[in-house]
């Protein structure tokens, strides 16, 4: 089997791409074989094999370190130059993948680490005044809020809540409190 | 009774059907009105499967009341850019109700 079959290009591109969308989004049903048979047909099993479980090692360790791109390039460099390696070919179409699948794959293992339910949408409406004939009270205007949530790889669940014009200027208060906390935070050295 | 239609600005953006699906939800489930809302800015700094997360995020712990009274609470973080568009879309309504 020549060596070339396990070279870098458009295989190797499909390759990461399908790898990223097993190990961080989830995505079901990708086979080593399905791999194997749809990028890289004439490479025997027992050989696709170890290539296919560096390659994962390989995009593994740079989503883990989440490695900007001078530590992507030495990191890459290193992989070259040790026994049973990447190719400078395959260095080149990993570099190019990182770069532009980098911030959807941090998005993905930033979702996978969080255990709580996430803030998945918020829909709101205002209810108007409204006044009856039987009564002299005048209801006030009222926000109902819908806040959908959901743990990583679960369903949503919908939270309905209603606030007056009190309670909403109080929300307010609070959420600029945490802005504030958050202004703290990012101007700080790290 | 005709149902009344949700935000115009929202109606825009949305399809009929999930606009529909939105006032039905709206409409007819249950709604609580909230008792406490607590809140902490954290830093998820490393996990088994990512060792250099580093990013910050907004833990909230929220005590929401049915019809009946009876408490509950519900946790859900939010990332900086969702915590900013939480905040944003607060200013939207408070603006609104304010002119009601």
């Amino acid at each position: 089997m020549a060596a070339g079959e396990l070279e870098g290009g458009k295989p190797l591109s499909g390759l990461l791409n399908a790898l990223a969308q097993d190990t961080f989004h989830g995505y079901p049903g990708i086979t080593e074989e399905l791999l194997r048979s749809q990028l890289y047909p004439e490479v025997a099993p027992e050989e696709f094999r170890p290539f296919l479980a560096k390659m994962r090692g390989i995009l593994k360790s740079i989503a883990s370190a989440d490695m900007d791109f001078n530590q992507l390039e030495a990191f890459l460099t290193a992989q070259t130059k040790k026994q049973g390696g990447i190719t400078s070919d395959q260095a080149a179409v990993i570099s190019k993948f990182w770069k532009s699948h980098k911030t959807k794959i941090r998005e993905s293992l930033m979702n996978q680490s969080r255990w709580n339910s996430g803030l998945r949408g918020l829909s709101w409406r205002v209810d108007g005044k409204s006044q009856s004939r039987h009564s002299a009270q005048i209801h006030t205007p009222v926000a109902i809020i819908e806040l959908e949530l959901g743990k990583y790889g679960q369903e949503s669940e919908f939270l309905c809540l209603e606030f007056d014009e009190v309670k909403v200027n109080q929300i307010l208060k609070t959420l600029s409190e945490v802005e504030e906390s958050i202004s703290t935070l990012i101007s700080q050295p790290n | 009774m005709k149902a009344p239609l949700p935000h115009p600005a929202l109606a825009q953006r949305m399809q009929i059907k999930d606009c529909w699906a939105l006032i039905r939800r709206l409409l007819f489930e249950a709604r609580n009105t909230l008792v406490d809302f607590q809140w902490k800015l954290g830093m998820a700094v490393s996990s088994d499967t990512c060792r250099s997360l580093k990013y910050p995020y907004v833990a909230v712990m929220l005590k929401v009341a049915d019809h009946s009274g009876q408490v509950k609470t519900k946790c859900f973080e939010m990332t900086i850019p969702q915590f900013q568009n939480f905040y944003r879309q607060f200013k939207e309504i408070a603006a609104v109700i304010e002119t009601v």
